[in-house]
């Protein structure tokens, strides 16, 4: 039986009287590979921080390789790895200081943070920029320094916010493979995307969220059941449940 | 349902330069009004009253101008200082030379930041503009902040010598067609260095560059004006204004191009045709020339500039990659007794703040100055031979004596003072740093005690370094009893520890993730308060250190008395106020950057 590595109980965050997240419930085994989808300002990101221990939520709670976040946030941090929508990393630092800090606060060993920076400089084809500081990188180069920085320390669970925004076809496939190895390892692997496509190949499961309230999870073939399309693609099941249909009527129009 | 709809069917793309930049800046203005219009009422309050504050400025400078420029017509001034009109004729020419050098000066930076580092300019050359209107409109808002501010100041000294001169009407209206003239021969200039800068170098390093400049002259000027006012009488003597009459004179020489602009409209002003109408013509064609000639040559160098860049950064990277690939280029900075003492998570947080604050010149630049502060007062200090001034006399003596002795602490003094201004920026704006890498710490498994624990220390360290060696100094230089300098040692390493604990526990209460530049980094309220506290504390503990020191010498008692005892109080505030902020604020730092 798959131990879940990622769970999520009755979650719920309210900014002010905004309510961006309500009784979610949710749970990620060891070995998969899961796709949070929804529209712009669903509680994607949200949920994301939240998992990270970065926002506390109003109420419910986040249980992240068997610690729970709030009450145990050291241990479930020591077991996750967090790629961030956007990329700030400290500009001052070279890739390979900042891979180096990181591995310090995971608490590495120096020697085994020397050759794990090594291993990852080279898989994300960054040797040659490993010397130069982060302001010189380009947005792809620090998406990839910010997954080197989140595998640094071997992580259980692995939570990306659009981690292939702004990649190289390269880039992307690398950071595919890497994902699908990872789940392969037995770790839990939770990315957010707004490429359907990248979701419907990757994903074991697949969570949609919408104004905060996570409307369906399940395979593709259950998604398809739920959504009594026979052999619809996941865009077509994506918008049949976010009440997307009528824009895509519309592009159809102006095509 | 399918509509044809054609591409670009509603463009209508500009080639006339005016129209082009009429939509620029018109662009500019509704963003203006735009932010404006959402800012909060008390900022729009604050703006509207800014503005009829400078307006009253203005006029109270133009009023002043005009009564000071009249007076030195006065015979009698004449009669002591000799022939004001060396000094009358170069008005024009100085305020137009400090004119055209200021706008040469601030627009480099506007001018820097908005060609290079601002994000619309792809957006803006991506359109369908003329490139130079894009030029014309960036350099009309890099030149009119600042040509407002000079404006503000040269305007009513120009139309002050005007009036005292009894002017004819082309003079008022030539001083303002003269003053946009220059300021965007000015400009244009400032922007052509920059796109010749920025062929060499990064735009970014030429930023943090000209900022760290910046910083360190004003500093420098501001203090040592206070350094020279100190050891100088305030008295000008007769040779003194004549020579500083001569060297006018020397100024307003014809054969400088920048002359010509005041002479010609002095000329204008008094009826003088011939002379006027050619100065002033000449002025009018070299600053539009030259304006001209900047746009047309910045079309060409915009592009080579960004090309020029990449190379350059292809050129490093490729040397990088030659010297090293393997190395980690992390040196061992700690000891092996320091890994035992610390975590490696405190110890990578120490490290890496120390990496960035000497890497960005911007922060270093905030860093710097207290020791420039220190140099100057030192010197100031040092000057006075420890003596306290001795005022108009009226002062009791006890006080007089209290004060001497005091003073005789004054390495101490100033070793704090030195510790405070560093702790107030490392420790005040220890997590506000962080800026928008902050989610790397929160992510990581490094709890808040760890964090307040490297901050605590980032701060302490260096503070703790330069105060020590400032009090070393002097008191080697005062020649200060050994056993006194220990007890100094002592309230120095304890005071600016409780310094650095309210500081930081303030600074992270009221922590700001949100600048993008460092100089702009603040700490909000919170900040202020726990700048307050640490100005209370201060004289607090330093009474505590020193109390008993004073009144073991009232009651004729042993000084080492009065030393344990100050010790022992002093030291006990002192960690109660480094450990306990910091510790009441672990909960608080859990919650930042949400």
């Amino acid at each position: 039986m798959a131990t879940p590595l990622i769970q999520i109980k009755h979650l719920s965050k309210s900014f002010g009287e905004k309510a961006a997240i309500k009784d979610v419930n949710l749970e990620v085994n060891s070995g998969e590979v899961f796709g949070f989808l929804g529209p712009n300002g669903a509680g994607k990101t949200t949920t994301i921080k939240i998992i990270m221990g970065l926002l506390q939520p109003t109420t419910g709670g986040v249980r992240v390789a068997g610690y729970d976040i709030a009450t145990q946030p050291i241990q479930a941090k020591a077991a996750s790895g967090y790629v961030p929508d956007t990329p700030n990393l400290y500009a001052k630092l070279t890739g390979r200081e900042l891979l180096s800090f990181v591995g310090d606060l995971y608490n590495l060993e120096r020697a085994q943070a020397g050759r794990r920076i090594d291993e990852l400089l080279h898989m994300f084809d960054l040797v040659g920029a490993a010397e130069d500081t982060l302001d010189s990188y380009s947005h792809g180069m620090k998406q990839k320094t910010a997954l080197a920085a989140a595998l640094m320390h071997d992580p259980k669970v692995l939570v990306l916010d659009e981690p292939t925004v702004g990649l190289d076809p390269k880039s992307a496939r690398l950071i595919k493979d890497i994902l699908r190895q990872m789940a392969e390892r037995g770790a839990a692997v939770f990315l957010s995307t707004h490429i359907l496509e990248i979701a419907e190949r990757m994903c074991d499961r697949i969570g949609i969220i919408n104004k905060g309230e996570l409307i369906a999870v399940g395979t593709m073939d259950e998604l398809r059941t739920l959504d009594q399309i026979g052999g619809a693609s996941l865009e077509d099941i994506f918008l049949s449940l976010t009440g997307g249909a009528e824009e895509a009527e519309i592009a159809e129009i102006l095509k | 349902m399918k509509t044809d709809m054609s591409l670009a069917g509603g463009a209508h793309p500009s080639s006339d330069l005016l129209p082009a930049v009429w939509k620029l800046l018109r662009l500019r203005w509704r963003m203006t009004v735009n932010s404006f219009r959402h800012a909060k009422t008390a900022a729009k309050i604050g703006i509207v009253l800014g503005i009829i504050g400078l307006v009253i400025f203005g006029g109270f400078l133009f009023w002043l101008s005009w009564q000071l420029l009249t007076f030195l017509h006065s015979p009698r001034l004449t009669e002591y200082v000799g022939d004001t009109k060396i000094l009358l004729d170069a008005v024009p020419t100085l305020i137009f030379t400090a004119f055209f050098l200021g706008i040469l000066i601030t627009s480099f930076g506007l001018l820097l930041q908005a060609l290079y580092l601002s994000g619309d300019m792809d957006f803006l050359l991506a359109a369908p503009l003329p490139i130079r209107a894009v030029f014309f409109s960036k350099l009309l808002q890099a030149v009119l902040p600042n040509f407002g501010l000079l404006a503000l100041f040269g305007l009513p000294v120009l139309y002050g010598l005007g009036l005292s001169d009894g002017y004819n009407i082309l003079y008022f209206l030539f001083v303002i067609v003269l003053m946009v003239s220059l300021s965007l021969a000015a400009a244009g200039l400032a922007g052509l260095l920059v796109m010749l800068v920025v062929r060499v170098f990064p735009a970014r390093r030429v930023v943090e560059v000209l900022g760290f400049l910046g910083a360190i002259i004003s500093i420098v000027c501001s203090q040592t004006g206070n350094l020279m006012r100190a050891g100088s009488s305030n008295s000008v003597s007769q040779e003194q204004i004549s020579s500083g009459l001569g060297m006018l004179a020397q100024f307003n020489s014809p054969w400088l191009p920048l002359t010509w602009v005041g002479r010609g409209l002095m000329a204008l002003g008094e009826g003088n045709w011939l002379p006027g109408v050619g100065l002033t013509f000449l002025s009018l064609v070299l600053t539009g020339g030259l304006f001209w000639l900047s746009l047309a040559v910045a079309e060409r160098w915009y592009y080579t500039g960004w090309a020029g860049m990449q190379i350059i950064g292809q050129k490093k990277q490729t040397k990088r990659m030659l010297r090293t690939a393997t190395a980690s280029s992390r040196p061992v900075l700690s000891p092996r007794l320091a890994a035992n003492l610390l975590p490696a998570a405190i110890r990578g947080i120490i490290w890496k703040d120390f990496l960035v604050m000497r890497r960005d010149l911007r922060h270093l630049s905030q860093l710097i100055t207290p020791l420039i502060f220190g140099i100057i007062y030192g010197i100031m200090f040092l000057r006075t031979g420890g003596e306290p001034p001795a005022g108009r006399g009226e002062a009791p003596a006890w006080f007089m004596d209290s004060i001497r002795s005091l003073l005789s602490y004054g390495n101490v003094l100033l070793a704090i003072f030195v510790g405070w201004m560093l702790v107030q920026r490392l420790a005040g704006m220890g997590f506000s740093q962080e800026g928008k890498n902050y989610w790397m710490l929160k992510a990581a498994p490094v709890s808040a005690r760890q964090m307040l624990t490297a901050k605590f220390l980032v701060a302490y360290l260096p503070t703790l370094a330069l105060s020590i060696l400032f009090l070393a100094a002097f008191s080697v230089l005062q020649r200060i009893a050994f056993a006194q300098t220990a007890f100094g040692l002592l309230v120095v390493v304890l005071c600016l520890a409780g310094m650095a604990g309210i500081q930081l526990a303030f600074g992270a209460a009221g922590a700001n993730f949100t600048w993008e530049d460092p100089r702009k980094m603040n700490a909000g309220n919170m900040g202020c308060l726990g700048m307050l506290l640490t100005a209370l504390y201060l004289p607090t503990n330093l009474a505590v250190f020193f109390g008993p020191l004073f009144l073991a010498g009232l009651f004729g008692l042993p000084a080492g008395y009065g030393y344990l005892a100050g010790g022992i109080l002093g030291s006990g505030v002192s960690l109660l106020c480094a450990i306990l902020p910091p510790r009441l604020l672990e909960a608080r730092v859990n919650r930042l950057g949400e």
